[in-house]
């Protein structure tokens, strides 16, 4: 991996990125949340993170436990599903407040209380739930009002029409969103990076023959081959991002052809040959390097690319199948006619797209002025 | 006599040009058109010529780094121009150049130490600390300071950087070194410094150089024998002392009183050349000189002269390719 290695004009570069504070700062905001939304499992969850019963510490977030652990039962007699740890707290809440009525009115000490009534020793079990006690899948129907139900202290985002938490939903969406656009992002200029060297170093008639098939498949237009291909296969976030890599990798490969087309005639790459490098070496180590700049340029603004493509297909419903959480979902059910007066279905997505692409134009932007080696250039 | 070390034979490389729908080939750039001539081991042969002359084609052509559309060089018997795959790869390691331009000949990513041991590790030549020490070793003969080598290129001046460029030429313990320009593109100051390590490492590591330059007083300085080009062809070749003395060929005649004297007594005639060079896609016909020759007749328009012994001078390796060679008087008079 010698092209990761730091020269010179790379430490330049990252530091004069650095001194631009808007893309720097976007940068680390987008680090932070993502690095965040990673666990957001700990963050938004159904499943307490510990539980203190009878003197044993438990994590369900790690493990599955049956009601019958503690000492539940569903409406149906099951004790073998999962523990709902909503009603945990909910029982230990009560059994304390009933406590403290009896000990208002009884006599004797509080262990005298617990010894003649045993079940309030469950009293001092406790229930740690994350900072967003729902998870994105589960709908709360404790709402007289059918959903989704306006933001209250329950909800700081409302629910969506199947009564599952907005924001769990936009975090978890904001994760789904991440993961694709850097996973797309990976693949595809990976895969574009080495077509265009290939086409750039080789030249003749690999470059022209490619050359025009790239242009041909350029043509093809990637929102009805997704349409096409979803009514024939049930769309999954693999079979998308496939979909999405075999559109995405054109774009750079003009870029890394004319780059390598360029380097190879200097004389660094002529002295490499001459002393018998193979054709390997000189690409990836002498030329590449050297070629990097539109890779990393660009590579925000196709993370944008990205973000957005994805949106736009859920919210057309040719995109993550339901339930995924996703942005473009709940943007749909905002704009749904019977929906319109409820504005935090639509507007909470749309203020986190906008947040997001703003945060990596502001990334990309700053990259682009770093790499430009026309310093003192303004472009209005 | 000693046997040539390497021996160029009728050496061509041509460029197609391609036109129309189907890339058909309509024309040839003659770059390289049948160039020969013999380099002696310890010698340094220097190749004169204007610029778009082929002499930079032919330097490369040598070093299989253009592929030759024809012809032969022999090194050491074995042939160069048509070796393929571990046969080339070893032949590489022994004829290796210095390039032109010490600000794109180095690669910007690099520090010295990966450049000038990247040779090395391709040919997979001793241990790790052995490449290293070597490494080291080139750099102080060059005259770089062992405490440069983690540099950037960008850090040095343009004749460290050339430095740097013959260091890396001499990793692999060629015998041949071609050096296309080497000095052209430093300070005259420069210039005379690098010169003069070549002509040091030379007499101590027995290479023998091909030294293409444009400049005559330089070549005259570092050559033992030269070879004027024109327009793809060796016009004449001979010692240094021979060309510079008794220029033949016309053309070397008009080369050679182009050079400035700075002894203002003595007089020489000029001769200027008139008209431009033709294309080398359409060279002219028979000798290609004789639209711009002062001693062309209709005989020159006819066949491309052989290039011949000149037997007027005393130096057995003088070589005219002129049919007019024996007519025309001798340009100086000793």
């Amino acid at each position: 991996m010698n092209f990761l290695k730091l020269d010179p004009l790379m430490v330049k570069r990252l530091q004069r990125f650095r001194r631009i504070k808007r893309g720097y700062y976007s940068f680390l905001i987008l680090v932070i949340l993502f690095v965040i939304s990673l666990f957001s499992e700990f963050i938004a969850n159904d499943r307490a993170l510990i539980v203190n019963y009878e003197g044993k510490l438990y994590f369900p977030t790690f493990k599955f436990y049956p009601m019958a652990e503690f000492g539940q039962m569903d409406e149906y007699g099951f004790d073998d599903v999962e523990a709902d740890y909503h009603g945990l707290k909910t029982e230990i809440a009560t059994l304390k407040a009933e406590f403290k009525d009896r000990m208002e009115t009884w006599d004797g000490s509080a262990a005298e209380l617990l010894e003649s009534e045993p079940r309030f020793q469950r009293k001092d079990n406790w229930v740690l739930m994350p900072m967003i006690p729902f998870d994105p899948y589960e709908p709360d129907f404790s709402y007289d009002e059918p959903p989704p139900n306006a933001p209250d202290g329950r909800h700081w985002l409302g629910t969506d029409g199947q009564g599952r938490d907005v924001l769990a939903r936009l975090l978890y969406g904001f994760r789904i969103s991440m993961t694709f656009a850097l996973a797309l992002v990976v693949i595809s200029q990976t895969f574009g990076t080495i077509i265009g060297s290939f086409q750039g170093y080789a030249g003749g008639w690999f470059d022209l023959y490619s050359q025009r098939f790239i242009e041909i498949w350029g043509t093809l237009p990637f929102l009805y081959v997704v349409i096409i291909l979803t009514n024939f296969f049930t769309p999954s976030a693999k079979m998308l991002l496939i979909v999405f890599a075999l559109f995405n990798w054109l774009g750079i490969t003009y870029y890394m052809r004319t780059e390598m087309y360029r380097e190879k005639t200097k004389e660094y790459c002529l002295a490499a040959r001459s002393y018998g490098a193979s054709s390997m070496r000189v690409m990836f180590k002498h030329l590449l390097p050297n070629c990097l700049t539109p890779l990393v340029t660009f590579t925000p603004f196709l993370i944008v690319g990205a973000i957005f493509s994805l949106t736009a297909l859920d919210y057309l419903g040719y995109g993550l199948p339901p339930p995924t959480p996703s942005w473009g979902e709940l943007i749909d059910q905002g704009l749904q006619s019977d929906n319109r007066d409820k504005i935090w279905l639509s507007m909470s997505p749309f203020a986190a797209i906008s947040f997001t692409l703003i945060l990596v134009t502001f990334v990309g932007e700053s990259v682009r002025e770093a790499f430009d080696p026309k310093q003192y250039a303004r472009y209005k | 006599m000693t046997s040539p070390i390497l021996q160029v034979e009728d050496l061509k490389k041509y460029y197609p040009i391609r036109g129309g729908v189907i890339a058909r080939k309509v024309a040839d750039v003659k770059a390289v058109n049948g160039v020969s001539f013999d380099l002696y081991p310890g010698e340094t042969l220097g190749l004169v010529g204007e610029s778009g002359c082929g002499k930079s084609t032919l330097g490369r052509t040598l070093m299989r780094l253009e592929e030759p559309t024809g012809g032969r060089v022999l090194f050491e018997g074995k042939d160069l121009a048509h070796a393929k795959g571990k046969e080339l790869f070893d032949l590489r390691a022994e004829i290796q150049m210095i390039f032109q331009d010490p600000y794109s000949s180095l690669n910007p990513r690099l520090p010295v130490r990966d450049i000038v041991i990247e040779p090395l590790e391709v040919h997979k030549m001793g241990t790790a600390s052995e490449r290293l020490d070597k490494v080291v070793a080139l750099c102080r003969r060059v005259g770089l300071k062992e405490e440069v080598i983690g540099r950037y290129p960008h850090e040095f001046s343009g004749g460290q950087r050339q430095r740097v460029g013959i260091a890396r030429a001499l990793a692999l313990e060629p015998k041949v070194i071609v050096a296309d320009e080497p000095v052209s593109a430093l300070d005259v100051s420069v210039q005379a410094q690098v010169i003069n390590l070549m002509v040091e490492l030379q007499k101590e590591l027995g290479l023998t150089y091909i030294f293409i330059s444009h400049d005559l007083s330089v070549v005259e300085y570092i050559s033992d024998s030269i070879a004027i080009m024109y327009l793809g062809r060796i016009v004449e070749t001979g010692k240094k002392e021979t060309i510079f003395s008794n220029p033949t060929h016309p053309y070397t005649r008009a080369l050679i009183s182009s050079v400035p004297n700075p002894d203002p007594r003595k007089r020489r005639v000029q001769v200027a050349i008139e008209g431009e060079t033709p294309s080398p896609v359409n060279p002219p016909s028979g000798c290609a000189f004789h639209p711009r020759c002062p001693f062309a007749v209709e005989a020159c328009k006819k066949d491309v002269p052989a290039l011949e012994s000149f037997t007027q001078t005393d130096d057995p390796r003088h070589n005219v390719a002129c049919i007019r060679k024996d007519e025309i008087e001798p340009h100086f008079k000793n």
